[in-house]
């Protein structure tokens, strides 16, 4: 399958770019937008981040800690500002600005693409919509790490929706491939880099992901019809110390709360919201007392169905996709590869009893 | 509306929560045109008979501080305690796991006999508690989001939810990644995840999440390479009045 | 500049209508019924069992069942019990005062599926207030539904909402109307017990009634067992279910019950489909 992949590459016109012209590149686009891209962030990882220098610019890298959510579902927003005494209140403007996102993960604009699912469907947010505007997306390739499994769950590292343009790297540098109009109209702008008739001297090498889900992905929706009861929900709520950060790191996971605070002048203040999840112990409490999924067992199971099973069937593709954050940061190693086989043994066993 | 009286009282404890009071500089004034604060020992020197909200800090560690908790509780409206010793004992209390008599003779000396002292306990082991500040210092904002709300009649608006939360939002590099241990997985959010931010990693001055998984926190301190004890030490420095269930692990 | 230019259309999803409270009334200790006016003589437009978000900058927003019925025009009424922190903030609220207002939202009950039918109304406690937007409809549309039975129970009597109105349920003879306290007090003359020992007492044509319940989480599954027992089919079944319902629009993820958006899907649902959500009751 990946052969297809390449294939689909090699009919895309494409340019090769040194790493200084990539960096030159990178610059130009400055010019013209906003550019983000990700960069070191502490020791050993990495953030996108909007580019001051595009020496700062990671290529190879294996994931950033946050997903490119945070551009257009802040961490914290105000919703409005208001007055008590006066009972009235005044949106802050959202500014829709040119922004180029350079070198994102196809899981990464899989992820975002989703997210633009939930926000446009029934009643269409504005908020993200408005900072949805204008953007423009640059792929990457990467090497799959111990926790990537995109391909399991349908998202080949060449995947093109939604890029303009896509960087191969080679030794001495990147192949762009140029995947529309709006990416053919950069790479003319910039006018530098070699033109490449064909790519025979450029061997593509072919990437293997490390950890994979045992069943293709067409039949997991399948599989969460039939394990609701479970006992790996259980089992995995031994683990499970309830932080919330499988929840605040995925890039399909957009639930939200809204407080009000006030300022010191006990008149003015702001709504504003926040990330949430609903691994947390606030987020099915009604103000009676009631907590509607109280055990972290019913936690995980409910994130899990979300992602493979309730926003899949609305949307029409699996909500997981495959960044491997929630296993990489788990504070108690819990891995979701290992909780989708275990389920799918489960399933394959609970099968195999109604054969008998 | 006349201003709400406000006192503020210290028990067993470094006084740093106060000082971290009188650290919020800019918003002193605006808080000071709000409230009128009738008694305050590292600021001041006047009296009240009656207070709408008390602030307490530091934890209940001799008879005397008994009588005068509950002295407190009885002319204040609203109880608000501040900061790990008053909320949870905080390092105080590490004491209640050594002989009494050893510790006062270490601390004493030939004048033990002077000090009569009692287990180390959180002021609402002894008086009912409306509110908590956490953290050691107390954390400001949740100060400041407490105060405020109190002011305006309404309900603070107090997380049970995990440093983590905080810190996933802020991006920071995990400190598990710098090859750290980090009780931020379990310890209350409400502190921005200052210690993070900052490289370090959380010691749970904030206690912990109402629904804490103890032994899912020990093996995953485990993995981070303590030991059980050492463990089990971190997890009760700041919260030796939580999790009881880990008394007597040796 | 290359990059796509769209323009998003601007809609309001999360800011409130400042209304006016036009009238107070206190019904308990705990409950005080708002009569809220919208701006410029605005109708609410709602159906019975829908819901608005109600706000007071600096308090925050809450949930609150509208129990008045869309034939009360032009205001329309909020029972609202004093739990939570914005709750506790409308109490303080005088006639005059000002509140922000953003709905209806969800799913009302199907109206259409109760009339020329006997209807049963099972209220327990704090759910006579979204129940009775429709005992309201019901009433005031008496001639398009056949028999109209009442079944309310409270925990004690001091709980007991809408005391006027439960006057003229009793005295009318269109109205057959039952209640019940879990625990009597030294005044109280009436039945004692649990709601579900009004059912089996009842006499239902089953096939021809249909049922709108609602009350506290703990209260359905048993009243669904004693409406069994008496044969009501399940599709006779409406119920409206509690949730956290945050932002009203289907984005926050709070309400969620399996797939379902409470806020969107709800909070009134028919008992199949209920049956089918593991987490429902």
């Amino acid at each position: 399958m990946n052969q297809n992949n390449f294939t689909s590459l090699r009919q895309l016109k494409k340019v090769f770019f040194d790493e200084r012209t990539t960096r030159g590149f990178i610059s130009f686009l400055s010019d013209r937008a906003k550019v983000i891209a990700p960069c070191k962030k502490g020791e050993n990882s990495y953030s996108f981040e909007y580019i001051q220098n595009p020496d700062e610019v990671v290529f190879d890298y294996p994931r950033t800690i946050q997903p490119l959510k945070k551009f257009f579902l802040p961490p914290r927003e105000t919703l409005f500002n208001f007055n008590t005494r006066e009972n009235s209140f005044s949106e802050p403007d959202i500014e829709s600005e040119d922004r180029i996102f350079f070198g994102v993960h196809a899981y990464e604009l899989q992820g975002l693409l989703r997210l633009d699912h939930c926000f446009e469907e029934g009643h269409p947010e504005y908020n993200y919509l408005r900072r949805r505007e204008n953007t423009l997306f640059i792929g990457i390739s990467y090497t799959p790490d111990d926790w990537h499994f995109s391909r399991s769950v349908g998202i080949e590292i060449e995947k093109l929706e939604g890029f303009c343009l896509y960087f191969e790297p080679l030794d001495s540098g990147f192949l762009v491939f140029i995947v529309n109009e709006a990416g053919k109209n950069l790479v003319e702008l910039f006018g530098k880099g070699a033109e490449i008739d064909n790519d025979e001297n450029f061997a593509l090498v072919e990437k293997n992901f490390r950890v994979k889900i045992k069943f293709h992905h067409n039949r997991l929706p399948q599989v969460f019809e039939n394990v609701y009861y479970s006992k790996v929900w259980e089992e995995i709520s031994r683990k499970c110390l309830g932080c919330g950060t499988c929840n605040l790191l995925c890039p399909t996971c957009y639930c939200f709360d809204v407080r009000d605070e006030i300022e010191l002048d006990a008149t003015t203040g702001k709504r504003e919201r926040f990330w949430d999840g609903c691994m947390l112990n606030s987020f099915a409490l009604v103000a009676g007392g009631e907590n509607f999924r109280d055990p972290l067992s019913s936690r995980t199971r409910h994130r899990l169905h979300r992602k493979f099973k309730y926003l899949a069937d609305s949307a029409g593709d699996l909500f997981c996709v495959g960044c491997g954050r929630c296993s990489k940061y788990c504070p108690a190693k819990i891995n979701i590869i290992d909780i989708i086989n275990d389920l799918i043994g489960d399933f394959a066993g609970q099968q195999k009893r109604v054969l008998i | 509306m006349s201003k709400p009286k406000v006192a503020f009282f210290d028990f067993a404890s470094c006084e740093g929560c106060q000082l971290n009071k009188l650290n919020l500089e800019n918003s002193l004034l605006s808080i000071l045109e709000l409230v009128d604060i009738v008694e305050f020992r590292e600021a001041m020197d006047d009296r009240a008979d009656e207070y709408d909200i008390a602030f307490v800090e530091g934890s209940i560690s001799t008879p005397t501080c008994v009588e005068r908790i509950h002295d407190i509780r009885r002319r204040s409206k609203i109880l608000v305690a501040l900061g790990a010793c008053a909320v949870q004992g905080g390092i105080n209390a590490l004491r209640n796991s050594q002989p009494a008599e050893w510790v006062k003779e270490v601390v004493y000396g030939d004048d033990k006999y002077l000090f009569p002292s009692i287990p180390v306990q959180p002021v609402s082991a002894v008086v009912k508690v409306d509110y908590e500040v956490r953290g050691c210092p107390m954390s400001t904002p949740e100060f400041l989001h407490i105060l405020k709300s109190l002011i305006l009649g309404r309900k603070p608006e107090i997380f049970d939810h995990a440093v983590c939360v905080e810190c996933k939002s802020s991006e920071n590099e995990c400190v598990l990644e710098t090859g750290m241990f980090c009780l931020g997985p379990v310890t209350r959010a409400g502190c921005g995840a200052v210690c993070p931010e900052n490289g370090q990693y959380c010691s749970g001055c904030r206690g912990y999440v109402s629904n804490i998984n103890t032994d899912g926190a020990l093996e995953m301190l485990a993995e981070n390479g303590l030991s059980r004890l050492e463990a089990v030490k971190r997890l009760r420095l700041f919260c030796s009045s939580e999790l009881v269930e880990l008394d007597g692990v040796k | 500049m290359e990059v796509e230019t769209i323009v998003t259309e601007k809609k309001e999803l999360y800011t409130p209508t400042i209304s006016e409270i036009v009238a107070v009334e206190t019904l308990t200790e705990t409950e005080k019924l708002f009569e809220i006016a919208l701006p410029g003589g605005e109708m609410l437009n709602h159906k019975p069992g829908q819901f608005v978000e109600v706000s007071i900058f600096g308090f925050g927003e809450a949930p609150i069942s509208i129990c008045s019925s869309p034939t009360d025009l032009p205001t329309f009424k909020l029972t609202v019990r004093r739990v939570g922190r914005l709750t506790a903030g409308m109490h303080r609220l005088k006639e005059g005062d000002r509140l922000g207002i953003r709905g209806p939202f969800g799913n009302g009950f199907d109206v259409e599926a109760f009339k020329g039918r006997d209807v049963l109304f099972v209220a327990g406690g704090i759910g006579l207030a979204p129940l009775k937007s429709l005992i309201d409809y019901t009433l005031a549309k008496r001639d398009e539904f056949r028999r109209v039975i009442i079944v309310y129970g409270t925990k004690n009597p001091a709980e007991i909402l809408f005391k006027q109105d439960i006057e003229i349920w009793q005295q009318d003879r269109d109205i057959e109307f039952h209640m019940t306290v879990d625990r009597a007090d030294a005044g109280w003359q009436g039945n004692t017990g649990v709601i579900t020992t009004l059912i089996p007492g009842l006499n239902l044509d089953a096939p021809e009634t249909a049922v709108a319940v609602v009350g506290p989480p703990v209260m359905y599954k048993f009243v669904l067992m004693s409406l069994k027992s008496k044969r009501i089919p399940d599709e006779n079944i409406f119920m409206s279910l509690e949730r956290r319902m945050k932002c009203g629009v289907g984005k926050c993820g709070h309400c969620q019950i399996n797939s379902v958006y409470v806020c969107q899907c709800g909070p009134v649902f028919n008992y199949p489909f209920v049956r089918s959500l593991e987490e429902a009751i």
